[in-house]
């Protein structure tokens, strides 16, 4: 049975769309998007990642969830030579872009398990899919055109994938190049397509806090599709990326 | 539009000397047709130059049968107003270099390996993307991506608008 429905979750608005499958796994989604938030967000002091930086916890204490998010926050600011870092000199220990994009495809991942075959799942604008809304058609994943809000600047056609962008249209420069501790700039919108959405997500922004240098890093990270929007509005794609022909 | 073919080629041919750049220990990793892992496994991640490393000792006078071949490539639209237009064998201290320019009218879309010499550096320095001018679309869709990260921007958003829609 479908079901449709949206939280406010992270600091996100996290949209559920399941064609199919038990409506309560709907409910089981929420309930482990809100635990992620509980167990990862550095905002609340009773978190895992806020007892981590206060001390409290060691490494070898930690839960193999967060090791598996850490690892991942420490390849990525490896790859791009500390341009994307989860600990930003002067602040916390803050791995929501890792978070966010873990978190959420692990929630497919239940879905997936739990016997849903078509869902979408959004969570602030990246995107996991599986299978198709209708028989034949992928999932049409708009990306929104970085200058106008009701416009779209390429269609991607979806079955099981994942799309995130990262981008500068709303919170502001809310990126920071992780060498400088200063806002990035080079890009307007960095889009990634992967199988998986803790990797788009991370590359999304990784790249952005690359700058200009992110553009031809997305494109050579394996698995990754890019479309990407350069500050003079030039955009960048992969070859293979699933546009939608509309 | 003659001009287009030589402006083309040279401005691979000046792709060349980028795409031979390899940091650090380029030559260890080296290794030759035969020794290729399967291409199977190499064409999920790096398309572009495996399908032409398949094809590459007949090469030379490439049909474009070689180009549809390689997966996620082209769309069948795209091929039917696409030209592609071999490159010369390049001979270098790293191995020979050939490469293959698609074009769209005077517009290069695509440029791929038909020979390459083998070393994973290689392999790393050709993600090659295409240029395009941003364009503003608005279309039937299931879902938008693009951070609609604050709750008032959510409710100005086209995600919200299919949110409601049900």
């Amino acid at each position: 049975m479908a079901v449709r429905r949206v939280e406010q979750i992270m600091g996100l608005p996290i949209s559920v769309d399941l064609r199919d499958g038990d409506a309560a796994l709907a409910e089981r989604a929420f309930a482990w998007l809100r635990e992620a938030d509980a167990r990862f967000s550095p905002f609340k002091p009773d978190s895992e990642v806020s007892r981590l930086d206060r001390g409290e916890l060691t490494r070898e204490e930690l839960t193999p969830d967060l090791v598996e998010v850490l690892s991942l926050c420490d390849w990525y600011e490896q790859s791009t030579g500390g341009a994307f870092t989860a600990r930003v000199p002067g602040r916390g220990l803050d791995p929501c872009a890792v978070v966010k994009g873990w978190a959420v495809q692990r929630t497919a991942d239940m879905l997936r398990a739990g016997g849903a075959t078509s869902f979408c799942v959004n969570a602030g604008g990246d995107v996991v899919t599986a299978g198709e809304p209708e028989p034949g058609k992928p999932w049409r994943v708009g990306v929104r055109h970085p200058d106008v809000a009701d416009q779209l600047s390429v269609v991607l056609g979806v079955r099981d994938g994942a799309v995130a962008t990262s981008a500068l249209y709303e919170r502001g420069q809310h990126i920071l190049d992780g060498r400088t501790g200063q806002p990035v700039s080079g890009l307007l919108s960095v889009t990634v397509f992967s199988d998986d959405l803790a990797i788009a997500d991370t590359t999304a922004t990784a790249a952005f806090a690359l700058g200009r240098d992110g553009i031809e890093w997305a494109a050579a990270q394996e698995e990754c599709e890019v479309f990407i929007v350069d500050e003079d509005r030039r955009v960048y794609s992969s070859p293979g990326l699933p546009v939608h022909i509309c | 539009m003659k001009w287009a073919i030589p402006v083309a080629v040279l401005s691979v041919a000046g792709l060349v000397p980028v795409w031979l750049y390899s940091p650090g220990a380029a030559h260890e990793g080296e290794i030759n047709e035969a020794a290729a892992p399967p291409a199977q496994e190499q064409q999920q991640v790096v398309p572009q130059t495996t399908a032409p490393q398949t094809t590459a000792p007949k090469a030379t006078g490439a049909a474009p049968k070689t180009i549809g071949a390689a997966p996620k490539t082209t769309t069948p639209q795209q091929q039917a107003q696409n030209r592609t237009v071999p490159g010369p064998a390049v001979n270098t201290s790293e191995g020979t270099v050939q490469v293959q320019v698609t074009l769209q009218g005077t517009k290069i879309v695509d440029v791929k390996a038909l020979r390459a010499p083998n070393s994973n550096p290689t392999r790393m320095a050709l993600p090659l993307l295409r240029e395009s001018a941003l364009k503003a679309q608005s279309a039937d869709i299931d879902t938008v991506s693009g951070a609609t990260a604050t709750s008032d921007g959510y409710k100005q958003s086209l995600q919200a608008a299919l949110d409601g829609a049900k």
